[in-house]
């Protein structure tokens, strides 16, 4: 059969065996149908990595691509002139810390389940882009270095838990940000093996299925069995592909799909046809509802990791970036909307992860790649501002119901305890246990810090 | 003492006692009263005169002196007082383009409080970065710094502005050009700076420095190169808007013996760069590859198709010594290399059906097909798209300008695919990676602003399509800055008067395809090098910035000087590829040469793009795709007509047509001129597709393909064996394949024999082998 180890410290585990071949593989799946998801394989990854406590914890990131008015949402200057606090107004919450918006008003119910972080800044370009990987990785990309996501990182670190792959996007990897930079959404230096899996398909659509996840009804189980063996055949004779990266990640793919379509619990993890109809409205019939709610079922089976891109790019989308005017979104786009969705799926999220006991262990990220400025555009909207923006956390490990730093009266710089996006990524990495001060190896054997020297997790959300 | 009045004891004055309010006043009543030009800088010495002067036999100036430690300490970046906006009031240009502005910025605006003539400690250019006063970005300044005296002095000096005949910088030297290190090891790097009066001087410590690959080299804002790993890197050096590369050797640890390379191969020049450079770096050439892997490369670089059995059988029965160029120029003939070439300029010229109508589209690609077909050199072609006038329909390439149909996308569109010069950047302000400032920008897509055409107007895929350009004799593009018209001008071209009634596009065309333009001979070159190699000289090869240069620049510029000798005949070119022993080395690393990224000592596997391998599905199977819809901007689909049965993917003129595989397989969508739009990497979810997706499965099962082809014949296993291997891999099966699979089918009851012939062939189509080009 087959065995487990730890390879090298900073290395992932590794499935092996003798001479480990595709049938175990689909042992493996058989495994898992009878409720044996791996527990040792998990155990032996995180052995001596994860902080005691942290074993189960996992971390949904909500990406909110445009960048969200922090003004206009969860950091009013209900005080600020017309042209600052803008058209709309604050709401008290259920939190005495802080109030947010009219326009989110589900958030104010549950807002003794999360925390806000006011006073986030960059100093990378003020384009989407730049933020997406700044925001993600932690730090900006030079010197031709880009830096791994931070699930690609815990997958690297971890592995995966079950079948599942262990760092999933929904409903797919971010598109154009207008500035042709990588977005960080990927494994950067740690290799194409620790990209995510992306979904690629639109869990609100009524006939929707993961793409190919399952094979055809024509091939049976013994047949995919001889299909494998024989691939390994051809694939004996093919020593060349060993010093190229992308050949090499293919057969990890190969593996890894294997894996993934022979397991039951890959199967029902994504079948969303098992909610109830009434939970699936609650999270709101639409693209990104749904991408909540797939999120919740990806973490309750193993999945460490789960980013859900709001929307897919800024352009021709109707998303946060409310430049105003067109290809951008209006005020009243964000207002009609792309509020409405998002707090009804943000609060169905964190409130279904509350009752099913599993928000304890799931840290709930709300991130986005910068604010909007204090002044509002002529065109009634506001541009891009990543001196100081609003992040938002729960779960985890996370208190709710706080507010960590503030920016200044009218929302310009932070006025208190300024948080860098090394600090935000390093937050993630403490909710799942992990030493944000830990090295990976980079490229050529050059180690990196999870993050860089001189940031730290935001520890005020736990105590 | 506070720091205020340390500073200004500094400069060698009393202490002062007035209140700031005070300084402010007396500094702004100074500067209105007494111009700079009627002091008289020898009245006193001050300890930052004597100090300079020692330096220096001449007073400061603003553009050699001040303006470079500006740069250097940050003041004028992009996050300070470069923005566009500025910070805090005061507004530099960014990395300080314009010296005549930021001198008034300077010594005039803000009441002329930045500079305090009288008592130059106290100047706000002074006390602001040594933050004696608050400062928001931090100190940048020590007070007893020599970039520090040097300011106190030019403020001294009376602030002598930027001369009209002083001497201008023309160039700067980065030394040692090449420097040859191991890891571990440091090398300071000078900056000298080359000015119009033949003089020179030191400028390191004003220069800014980057690396452009910190897995080689980092390099610190000293100009310390420290080497970390091995290869060939390139550090960059910029002062005062002038680039300097120089190269950072750090040979990999291999003993390979000289005659190595002596004995190694040579077919032209490239063999003889590539092999020089493998020799500095100590990596050793892997051997050529066999025949049948030469044969299988050859074709799907050259013309994106596999070979058939008969001509694989004939190559390699073929012993002539010319079979090679007999085959190279037999692929350089064929009809499929225009398909593919064809296809490759359509994904950089934005052929799609998401922004044109049927008709247009059709126009476009088979403008670009014909072209292709009648062999046009490069810079004909692409004269002849930029000044392409009339009908949508009858003249295709006029489609180039309906896909883009502002100025500035326009320019920023023309710049990317012929030059591989991102100049987005420009167009809100200076690129900051780049010389390109935001009135460069505008002065180049306002040579667009005079193109019209009857029957544009909103959405491109309005109407019939069928439009006609025609240029205006009038028309401006305003820069939004200033609110007037930019005069047009090439990037970096001498401008066109504004009353010129011409077609603006003609010099355009002239400047853009002049060979003295090193940017568009050197993108076309690379991005044929990337086709033939899987990795352009350039990486990205979309990005042709200085402070990216090549992996191997000698050869980069023999090429570039031979497309230029050839006229820009791209056959010639690829010709010189195809026979070089660099192309035909084996990809089957050596431990001497394992660890080669970048500099082409052995063949790198490179997956094949969609379309290429979903043709290769079909031609194998059987079975090709139908291509029955076009998907538009808005995700809606559209029947669409004109393509049949036999319809190959890259004869597809439109990457909007619907298709799963090449979606997933990522093609190139076409929206912007970008490679980085095609994506080659294997994703989890393309392995899926091949596993459980209907692609293969479905074309193995039907029952038109060729597996229902093959068990009509009911051949013998030896046979059916060898056909697959030579059908999916161009070779014969080695005996350890042949047996097994021989054995299995010898063995099958008849019910079974089509099953597993299947899966024989599904074994063989997911196969590494198969999917990459190696």
């Amino acid at each position: 059969m087959f065995e487990f180890r730890v390879a090298r410290p900073g290395e992932r585990a590794v499935l092996c065996g003798s001479g480990t071949s595709r049938r175990d593989f689909l042992h493996v799946g058989a495994l898992a149908a009878v409720g044996l998801s791996l527990p040792q394989y998990a155990r032996a990854a995180s052995e001596g990595k994860v902080r005691p406590g942290c074993e189960k914890r996992s971390c949904i990131t909500i990406f909110n691509l445009g960048g969200p008015s922090n003004m206009d949402l969860w950091d009013m200057k209900p005080d600020a002139p017309a042209e600052i606090r803008g058209p709309f107004k604050p709401i008290r919450t259920k939190s005495d810390a802080f109030e947010v918006s009219e326009l989110l008003p589900k958030h104010a119910e549950i807002a003794d389940k999360f925390s806000l972080v006011r006073s986030c800044h960059h100093d990378g370009a003020a384009v989407h882009d730049a933020g997406w990987q700044i925001m993600q990785t932690g730090r900006r990309f030079t010197g031709g270095i880009q830096t791994p996501h931070a699930g690609s990182v815990a997958s690297y670190l971890l592995g995966r838990r079950t079948d599942l792959p262990p760092f999933v996007v929904l409903p797919e990897i971010m598109g154009r940000g207008g500035g042709n930079l990588p977005n960080g959404q990927a494994g950067g230096f740690l290799g194409k093996a620790q990209d995510p899996f992306a979904l690629m398909a639109d869990p609100s659509q009524p006939n929707f299925r993961v793409p190919d996840l399952l094979p055809p009804d024509q091939i049976s189980v013994a047949r995919l069995d001889r299909r494998q063996k024989m691939r390994e055949i051809v694939e004996g004779a093919a020593k060349q592909f060993e010093a190229s990266e992308d050949a090499r990640l293919l057969d990890d793919n190969f593996h890894a799909a294997y894996r993934l379509m022979t397991s039951p619990q890959a199967r029902e993890a994504f079948d969303l046809s098992k909610e109830p109809q009434a939970v699936r409205e609650r999270y709101g019939l639409n693209r990104f509802g749904q991408c909540c709610l797939l999120a919740r079922r990806l973490v309750e089976n193993g999945v460490r990791f789960v980013t859900i891109n709001t929307f897919l790019t800024v352009f021709d989308e109707t998303s946060w970036d409310i430049h105003g005017s067109k290809p951008f979104t209006s005020i009243e786009g964000m207002k009609t909307v792309v509020c409405p969705m998002y707090d009804q799926g943000y609060s169905a999220l964190i409130e279904d992860l509350h009752q099913r006991g599993l928000l304890d262990d799931t840290l709930v990220a709300g991130l986005s790649e910068f604010g909007r400025t204090p002044k509002v555009n002529p065109a009634g909207g506001r541009d891009h501002w990543p001196q100081c923006f609003t992040v938002s956390f729960a779960g985890g490990g996370v208190k709710g119901g706080r507010v960590v730093g503030a920016s200044d009266t009218i929302g310009a710089f932070p006025a208190e305890r300024p948080v860098k996006p090394g600090d935000i990524v390093a937050t993630i990495f403490h909710s799942l246990g992990l030493d944000h001060e830990m090295h990976l190896p980079g490229p050529a054997g050059r180690p990196f810090a999870l993050t860089d020297f001189g940031t730290d997790p935001i520890k005020e959300l736990f105590a | 003492m506070t720091s205020l009045q340390r500073a200004s004891r500094r400069t060698g004055r009393r202490r002062d006692r007035r209140t700031l309010e005070e300084h402010e006043a007396a500094a702004a009543s100074a500067t209105r009263l007494l111009p700079s030009h009627s002091r008289r800088p020898a009245l006193w010495l001050s300890f930052a005169m004597v100090w300079c002067t020692a330096l220096r036999a001449e007073e400061p100036s603003f553009d050699l002196d001040v303006m470079p430690i500006l740069s250097k300490a940050g003041c004028n970046g992009g996050g300070c007082h470069g923005a566009l906006a500025g910070k805090a009031g005061f507004r530099l240009s960014l990395f300080g383009y314009d010296p005549q502005s930021d001198y008034l910025a300077i010594t005039r605006d803000a009441r002329g409080r930045r500079v305090d003539l009288a008592d130059p400690g106290t100047s706000l250019l002074l006390t602001k970065p040594t933050m004696a006063l608050a400062h928001k970005g931090g100190k940048r300044l020590d007070v007893g710094s020599d970039d520090y005296a040097l300011l106190a002095a030019w403020i001294e000096a009376g602030c002598p502005g930027p001369k009209e005949d002083e001497k201008t910088l023309d160039a700067i030297e980065l030394a040692p050009a090449e420097s040859g290190l191991a890891p571990g090891q440091t090398a300071q790097l000078r900056v000298t700076a080359k000015y119009s009066d033949g003089s020179s001087r030191d400028v390191t410590r004003w220069a800014r420095f980057t690396s452009a690959d910190e897995t080689i080299a980092t390099i610190d804002p000293a100009g310390t190169v420290n080497v970390i790993g091995h290869g060939e890197g390139a550090v960059t050096a910029w002062f005062s808007s002038q680039i300097a590369v120089a190269r950072v050797l750090a040979p990999f640890p291999h003993t390979v013996a000289a005659d190595v390379y002596a004995a190694a191969p040579r077919a032209n020049v490239i063999d003889e760069l590539n092999l020089a450079q493998l020799q500095k770096l100590h990596l050793k050439p892997s051997p050529p590859c066999d025949d049948a892997t030469f044969l299988r490369r050859a074709f799907l670089d050259t013309i994106g198709r596999l070979p058939s059995p008969e001509e694989v059988h004939a190559y390699l029965a073929d012993r002539s010594p010319r079979r090679k160029e007999r085959l190279v120029d037999l692929l350089l003939a064929r009809p499929e290399f225009v398909d593919y070439w064809a296809y490759k300029w359509s994904d950089i010229l934005l052929v799609t059906g998401a922004k044109l109508r049927p008709a247009a589209v059709t126009a476009y690609a088979q403008w670009i097909r014909d072209r292709v077909a009648e062999n046009a050199p490069w810079d004909r072609l692409v004269r002849e798209l930029v000044t392409a006038r009339g009908s949508s329909t009858q003249h295709g390439a006029t489609n180039f300008f309906a896909v883009h149909q502002d100025p500035e996308t326009l320019a920023e569109n023309v710049s990317q695919a012929f030059l591989a010069l991102s100049i987005n950047c420009a167009k809100c302000h200076n690129h900051p990676l780049e010389k390109w400032t935001n009135d460069q920008y505008y002065a180049f897509a306002n040579l667009f602003s005079r193109v019209r055409a009857k029957g544009w107007g909103g959405d491109s895929r309005n109407g019939d399509g069928i439009r006609t350009l025609y240029v205006e004799s009038r028309g401006e593009l305003l820069q939004p800055k200033t609110g007037r018209p930019q005069p047009p001008a090439p990037l970096d071209g001498e401008p066109l008067p504004l009353d010129d009634a011409g077609d603006r596009r003609e010099p355009l065309a002239r400047w853009l395809t002049a060979p003295e333009n090193p940017y568009f001979t050197r993108a076309i070159v690379n991005r044929v090098w990337a086709n033939f190699f899987g990795l352009g000289l350039v990486e990205p090869v979309d990005d042709l910035r200085t402070s990216n240069p090549a992996s191997n620049e000698q050869l980069l510029d023999a090429l570039c000087g031979f497309t230029i000798e050839h006229h820009f005949d791209l056959k010639q070119l690829m010709r010189l590829i195809l026979l070089s022993e660099t192309y035909a080395r084996s990809s089957m690393p050596l431990p001497e040469n394992r660890d080669d990224r970048r500099w082409f000592a052995r063949a790198y596997p490179k997956r094949l793009m969609a379309e290429v391998l979903s043709d290769a599905i079909a031609d194998v199977t059987g079975v090709r795709d139908r291509y029955t819809e076009t998907v538009l901007a808005d995700g809606s689909t559209q029947k669409l007509e004109g393509y049949d049965d036999d319809t190959r993917a890259l004869e597809l003129g439109d990457s909007s047509v619907k298709n799963y595989f090449l979606d997933t397989f990522g093609r190139n969508a076409r929206e912007i001129t970008c490679e980085c739009e095609r994506s080659s990497q294997p994703s989890l979810v393309q392995v899926l597709h091949l596993s459980n997706g209907s692609t293969l499965n479905g074309k193995l099962a039907g029952k038109e393909g060729r597996v229902t082809q093959i068990m009509a014949t009911d051949p013998a296993p030896a046979t059916l064996v060898e056909d697959a291997w030579i059908l999916a891999l161009s070779r014969k099966p080695t005996d350890a394949e042949r047996k097994p699979f021989e054995d299995m089918l010898s063995k099958a009851t008849p019910e079974e024999k089509r099953q597993i012939v299947e899966d024989m062939y599904w074994s063989l189509l997911t196969s590494r082998e198969f999917l990459f080009r190696h």
